[in-house]
C-alpha cells in the first residue's frame, strides 16, 4: 500500500469514535455545566442591573434640570421631564387614593426617599426574578 | 407534532442551541462527546485534561453555536475547537517541543489481528503525535498547524510525515494489507 493510499485509511481510523463508557456522565456534566453557567450569568444580569437601576434612580433624583439657565434646549427638556414626572406622580397618587392610601402624599416626599422607594420596587422586581430561577433549577 | 431530538439532524439542533436551547444542545453532545474526548486522547492528552478541555470545547460551542453555518460537520467544528484549546495548554507547557520517542513500543494490534489506532499512536513522539492527529483527526491544513503550534511549516510537515510512516508500520499487520485488517479504531 502507498503513502497516498495511506491516508485516507488514517482518516478513516481517526473518523471511527471510540465506545467511551462514561459517555452518558460525560454528557450530563456539560448540561449541567451549561445550565450552571447560564444561572450565574442571570444573576450577574440581575445584579447589574438594580446597581445600575439604582444608580441612574439617584441620579435622576439629584440631577437639577432646571441648571444652566442660558440653555433653552437644556430648560425645554428639564420641563417636558418635570411635566412627566408629574403626570406619573398623580397617576400613581390617583391609585394610591384609590387604595383606601391617600394620607400618603408622594409629592410631599423628599428624594431621598423615593429613592429609597425606587430602590425598593428595583430590589422587589430582582427577587421576583431570584424566585423564578430557583423554580426552574 | 413536534420532532423529537434524536430524529433532527445536527445543523438544527445547532440552530436551535444558538437560539439558548440546551436541550438541543445535550443532544448534540450526546451525539459527538465520544468522538472529541477520543480526538484529545489520540492528541496526547491524559483521559481527565481530555474530558476537562471537552467539556470547555463544548461549553465554547454554545456559547458560540451561531457561528456554526453547517459548512463542515458540527462534530469537525467542535474538534477544531477542542483541539485549539488543546494546544494552548500544551504550549503553555512547551510539551510539543519535547522530543519523546517510544519506537519500542509493541505493535498495534492485537491478538485477533485488529488494528488499534490509539495503540499505534504511542509509538508516536509527542509532536508527531499532536501533528498527525490535527491534521487528520480536527481536519486542520499544515500551515494551520504550523500556526497554531508556532512552528515551521517544514517541521510541521516532517512531524506528520514520520509519524505517518511510524504508523503505518505499527498498523500494518506483517504480510497482510492495512485495509484487509478488521479496524477498532
Amino acid at each position: 500500500m502507498s503513502a497516498d493510499e495511506f491516508d485516507p485509511e488514517i482518516e478513516r481510523l481517526f473518523a471511527r469514535s471510540p465506545q467511551l463508557p462514561d459517555a452518558a456522565l460525560f454528557t450530563a456534566r456539560v448540561e449541567q455545566k451549561l445550565q450552571k453557567g447560564s444561572h450565574i450569568r442571570f444573576l450577574a444580569l440581575g445584579l447589574a442591573g438594580v446597581i445600575g437601576g439604582v444608580v441612574a434612580v439617584r441620579e435622576t433624583m439629584s440631577v437639577n434640570l432646571g441648571a444652566g439657565d442660558g440653555v433653552v434646549a437644556g430648560n425645554a427638556l428639564g420641563q417636558g421631564i418635570r411635566s412627566v414626572s408629574f403626570n406619573t406622580q398623580s397617576a400613581v397618587q390617583t391609585g394610591l387614593d384609590q387604595l383606601g392610601l391617600a394620607n400618603l402624599e408622594l409629592g410631599s416626599m423628599g428624594g431621598m426617599q423615593m429613592f429609597w422607594i425606587a430602590a425598593g420596587a428595583l430590589i422587589a422586581v430582582a427577587a421576583a426574578g431570584v424566585m423564578k430561577l430557583s423554580q426552574d433549577m | 407534532m413536534t420532532q423529537s431530538l434524536v430524529d433532527r439532524h445536527d445543523v438544527e439542533l445547532a440552530a436551535l442551541a444558538a437560539a439558548g436551547g440546551r436541550r438541543e444542545f445535550g443532544e448534540l453532545v450526546r451525539r459527538h462527546g465520544s468522538a472529541v474526548r477520543g480526538l484529545l486522547r489520540r492528541m496526547g492528552a491524559q483521559a481527565s485534561l481530555a474530558d476537562d478541555i471537552a467539556q470547555d470545547a463544548f461549553i465554547q460551542a454554545f456559547e458560540r453555536c451561531a457561528e456554526f453555518r453547517g459548512e463542515g460537520t458540527f462534530a469537525a467544528w467542535v474538534k477544531r475547537i477542542a483541539a485549539r484549546l488543546y494546544i494552548k495548554r500544551v504550549a503553555k507547557e512547551a510539551r510539543y517541543v519535547a522530543e519523546v520517542e517510544n519506537e519500542d513500543a509493541a505493535p498495534a494490534t492485537d491478538h485477533a489481528g485488529l488494528v488499534d489506532l490509539d495503540e499505534a499512536l504511542k509509538a508516536l513522539s509527542e509532536p508527531e503525535r499532536l501533528c498527525v492527529s490535527l491534521c487528520h483527526g480536527a481536519g486542520m491544513a499544515h500551515p494551520e498547524i504550523a500556526a497554531a503550534l508556532n512552528l515551521p511549516l517544514g517541521t510541521v510537515k516532517s512531524h506528520v510525515k514520520r509519524g505517518l510512516d511510524k504508523l503505518r508500520a505499527r498498523l500494518q499487520p506483517p504480510g497482510q494489507p492495512l485495509g484487509s485488517a478488521q479496524h477498532v479504531g
